[in-house]
């Protein structure tokens, strides 16, 4: 998801606007002078400010290099893996799909599925991910639900104890 | 605000495979009741005031029901995700909540479509009144000398604070003000992040009065920082004997207050709210629970469902009238 | 002095030092995992010190949440994890410390100035918790206004990037924090009709999201790293001696920042962190190694934090005023254990009193060998298979989050913040500097708003009483500097080098 600098510069813009927009539309305050839109309206032009000097390159002298340490000759550098920017969307998506099925599915079944999806993805072996998606959820429900007591959902699945 | 918010399909959702599993079972669970552990829902978060209550509540509840019963802070949207919950609960007696007096508020301002009546009352458990509180500093040595400063005063110069704009003290203050025939903004509200910042405002000298409840201005009264002029109920507070009721001090009749109740879903069968107002009575008559309210300085106050209904609707009209004369009601 | 040794009598009952270790060991663990802060650590032990002598109730909660925050640094440091707001500051140099295999001499840092950090806080709760507790009274919220502003202010000076990168970050954090209905006008405000947003965005999900969530998902998109080069490390101590006396002034300075900003309620031990480091940066003859794995800011921040967390119980031990969430739930405890939050706490019951500094000192003492032990466990995590760890980092995300209000909504918004910060990463957004705006932003307009009502819509208050007169100055001259320093560096710089141009 690298973006070129004008491109966030003019999102910023763009959402600094909405913030000022929407900011105009709440309503006063009865004994507030200063009422609920300053602040956002403030933080929407200070956004759009940003996001215009983002987009004229103001600042950019600043950043620091990317640090990765260069490779040396007759190294191989790993290749990132096949859709590397897409890939990492991974990872939010099965926290979604953890809130839609938690309830139903319980608690062992959806974090089982979700460890076993996260561990092939990042390339482990199928022993190592059925292991962990095996007991990885186990441990987890016995430190939150059994110690800290966070009522996770039992949904199909409930361990005995 | 929509009335059917995403949560409340996601709450629905989840309520399915339960009503599944109670239909599945036999009536004659209903006979011995209860056979397996109770949830609490407190919809404030862990370590304040109202999850102290529930914490006590349930762990005497326990000893009464003889099944275990584990508080579930569930927190989000200023209680009204919580509360939400209660109402969202299976109507079988295992998922009960606190329910406390913002229930009677967040619909007058238009945040939740709940109120009061979506419950199952079961049982009253605490009640605190605002005090009036001054910094030790002030010039007024009682609440006629403050009465009077404040008639005296014009509007806006006096300022008060301890809760959010339009929170339950601000809405005291408000009520207390119309009493004495004055404008609900006479006194200008400051608003703050609960009643520990006001009352520290107050002997900042940034503010003239903070109407909080006594249990949390205690610490600066104690520390002779701060000084309670009345309470606003109709009579004194044992744990502060010494604080006069506003009707025998300044002739003004008002009085409100912050309570905490024990409430379940609508639709909870009779003979399970009958059962469990009963342990909640036996719970909140108990010496432990009388040592702990007294430790944490809340006023013990019992009421069975009838009348912790009739205390909600009570509130209920007074804080809508309240709130559309401070012009802070949406409907 | 009879009451010092009623105090020791007390501290030494049998069940007081098991509940201290016990709780030690759980605010050790709890803190160390991702997505579970300190205040988490706390808020669980509430129904536990139910069943304890008061004594044990208030030692499991001084010594459970000393260790959580110290612990706080170890994902942080070992994963670029942080555990804890107050750790978001410095994760970034730590991080990098680790990179460079010296993970065990990065988390030695937090664990030795967070103990010296401990045991000065304690000292000065001791002998100055009267005056201390002056200070803090005449702090009202014109006062906090300006160190709400110096607060943010930090935030281009701790982020190694593009200044104005960093004030867009911590913009869009500021309006994150304007979410919900928790503002001065109790409007609920962008929140799109849904009740979850009415109270605002916590910043625990968002931390977890930004940080943790973003690290899983780089870790999803680039090849596995080869292995970290395993460095013999000797005694993790020996090198925090020499430490303390290269870097002797930046602790101290640690120290005392964190002491009264520790003092102020609702600044607390985040705003310690970061201000310490800001200010190690700004006065460090060599700033440029910060962010590069340099241990000068470590000290500082590490001491900085853990004093904050001593001398928060000052307001509350004196007038029950919380310092942070850990003393609010602290004050609860206190107040059910009869031990009530007020001077006679110091004059009546000194010897409760002189139990409770004896146990603030004990707990940081004895980090320090349960720290080592805690270090040595949790660098092995460096050496797992990334397959295995991530997995689960990604589950204690979502249980970290959810266990905050048991509500689901917490695991979308880790998502949403994951998401977030990975963009803002990859195109060079600190995001350090947007958790600072979520952190600070409600502080920023509750006390300019409640200000003006409070002076009538005036100004003047804000330059006119002493504290903030002061505060204003600093304030001004720490905006005003860097760009007049940038303005010249330009000028000087310009015939030399066109402007580099964006893109």
């Amino acid at each position: 998801m690298q973006l070129s600098d004008k491109v966030t510069g003019a999102l910023l813009i763009a959402l600094g606007g909405v913030t000022a927009y929407g900011a105009s539309l709440q309503p006063g305050v009865p004994g507030q002078d200063v009422g609920p839109s300053v602040f956002p309206a403030v933080i929407g032009l200070g956004l759009m400010g940003c996001g215009a000097m983002i987009a004229f390159g103001v600042g950019h002298s600043f950043e620091a290099p990317d640090d990765t340490i260069p490779a040396e000759p007759g190294e191989t550098v790993p290749r990132p893996p096949r859709f590397a920017e897409w890939r990492a969307f991974l990872a939010p998506l099965l926290l979604v799909l953890y809130v839609l099925v938690s309830e139903t599915l319980g608690f062992l079944i959806t974090a089982a599925i979700c460890i076993l999806v996260m561990t092939r993805a990042l390339g482990g072996s199928w022993r190592l991910a059925v292991a962990l998606a095996l007991l990885g959820p186990v441990g987890l429900h016995l430190a939150f639900y059994e110690l800290l007591r966070v009522p996770l959902p039992d949904g199909l699945l409930a361990l005995p104890w | 605000m929509t009335p059917i918010s995403r949560r409340g399909v996601l709450l629905g959702a989840a309520a399915l495979p339960l009503a599944g599993t109670a239909l599945a079972r036999p009536a004659l669970a209903q006979t011995r009741y209860p056979v397996r552990p109770l949830q609490l829902i407190c919809p404030w978060g862990a370590g304040g005031g109202t999850d102290a209550t529930a914490r006590i509540v349930a762990s005497l509840l326990e000893r009464e029901l003889g099944q275990p019963v584990n508080v579930v802070n569930r927190t989000g949207g200023s209680g009204v995700v919580g509360h939400a919950a209660i109402n969202a609960s299976n109507p079988d007696g295992y998922t009960i909540g606190i329910i406390t007096v913002e229930i009677t508020m967040m619909h007058w301002q238009g945040l939740t479509p709940l109120t009061y009546a979506d419950y199952t009352p079961l049982g009253l458990v605490n009640r605190d009144a605002p005090g009036v509180q001054v910094s030790a500093s002030a010039p007024y040595k009682d609440i006629k000398a403050l009465a009077e400063a404040i008639k005296a005063a014009p509007p806006g110069k006096l300022k008060a604070s301890g809760t959010g704009q339009g929170g339950i003290w601000h809405l005291a203050l408000v009520g207390w003000l119309q009493a004495m025939g004055l404008k609900p903004d006479h006194v200008r509200w400051v608003p703050s992040n609960g009643a520990a910042p006001g009352m520290q405002d107050l002997v900042a000298g940034g503010i003239d009065i903070v109407p909080c409840s006594i249990p949390e201005a205690r610490a600066m009264l104690d520390a002779g920082r701060a000084r309670s002029l009345a309470i606003m109920a109709p009579q004194r507070d044992p744990l502060f004997p010494d604080i006069p009721t506003l009707k025998e001090s300044l002739g003004v009749e008002y009085q409100t207050a912050v309570w905490r109740g024990i409430g379940g879903p609508p639709k909870l069968p009779a003979e399970i709210a009958a059962k469990l107002t009963a342990a909640l009575e036996k719970v909140a008559k108990s010496e432990q629970y009388a040592e702990f309210m007294k430790s944490r300085g809340f006023g013990m106050d019992w009421a069975d469902g009838a009348g912790f209904g009739k205390v909600m609707a009570e509130t209920d009209k007074a804080m809508g009238e309240a709130m559309r004369a401070a012009g802070l009601a949406k409907s | 002095m009879s009451d010092l040794i009623d105090g020791f009598i007390m501290v030494g009952q049998m069940d007081v030092l098991v509940a201290i270790l016990l709780s030690a060991i759980y605010g050790l663990v709890v803190g160390s995992l991702p997505g579970l802060s300190a205040t988490m650590a706390t808020a669980l032990l509430v129904p536990v010190t139910f069943y304890l002598s008061p004594i044990a109730a208030v030692a499991t909660i001084i010594s459970a949440s000393a260790m959580a925050i110290f612990s706080g640094d170890i994902p942080g440091c070992l994963l670029r994890i942080p555990g804890t707001p107050a750790s978001a500051a410095y994760t970034d140099e730590a991080y990098a410390m680790t990179r460079k295999g010296q993970a065990e001499m990065a988390l030695g840092i937090g664990l030795w100035f967070s103990a010296i950090g401990g045991i000065v806080g304690t000292l000065s709760l001791m002998v100055m918790a009267p005056a201390l507790a002056e200070v803090a009274l005449n702090f009202s919220s014109f006062e906090y206004f300006w160190l709400a502003v110096l607060g943010l202010m930090c935030a281009t000076l701790v982020a190694r990037s593009s200044p104005v990168k960093a004030i867009a970050s911590m913009l869009l954090g500021l309006l994150f924090s304007c979410i919900g209905m928790e503002n001065p006008a109790g409007a609920p405000r962008f929140t799109f009709g849904m009740t979850d947003l009415l109270g605002g965005i916590e910043p625990l999900p968002a931390l977890v999201g930004v940080f943790a969530l973003s690290e899983v998902m780089r870790a999803l998109a680039t090849a596995e790293p080869p292995p970290l080069p395993r460095r013999k490390f000797g005694s993790i101590l020996a090198g925090q001696w020499s430490l303390t006396r290269r870097f002797q002034w930046p602790m101290w300075r640690g120290n005392v920042v964190g002491i009264i900003i520790g003092v102020l309620p609702g600044a607390g031990a985040d705003m310690a962190a970061w201000v310490s480091y800001a200010l190690s940066k700004r006065f460090s003859k060599t700033p440029e190694k910060f962010g590069t794995g340099h241990p000068e800011g470590l000290v500082e921040a590490g001491a900085s934090n853990n004093a904050s967390l001593a001398s928060g119980w000052v307001p509350a031990l004196l007038f029950g005023i919380p310092g942070d969430t850990i003393t609010a739930i602290a004050i609860g405890v206190l107040y059910m254990k009869g031990l009530n939050p007020g001077p006679t706490l110091f004059t009546e019951r000194a010897s409760s009193m002189y139990a409770l500094y004896i146990i603030f000192i004990l707990a940081n003492i004895i980090m320090i060998p349960l720290g080592i032990l805690m270090i040595r466990l949790a660098t092995r995590v460096l050496r797992a298979p990334r397959a295995s760890i991530m997995p689960v980092i990604l589950m204690l995300c979502a249980m970290g989050a959810f266990a905050t209000g048991n509500n689901l909504f917490a695991i979308l918004l880790v998502g949403f913040f994951g998401v977030l910060g990975y963009i803002m990463e990859r195109n060079g957004y600190p995001v350090a500097a947007l958790v600072l705006g979520i952190v600070m932003g409600s502080m920023v307009e509750q006390s300019f708003v409640t200000s003006l009502i409070k002076s009538d819509n005036s100004l003047l208050p804000f330059f006119e009483r002493p504290i903030s007169a002061v505060l204003a100055t600093i304030t001004l001259a720490a905006l005003l500097w860097p760009v007049a320093a940038w303005l010249i560096r330009r000028r000087r710089r310009a015939p030399r080098r066109p402007a580099p141009q964006g893109g």
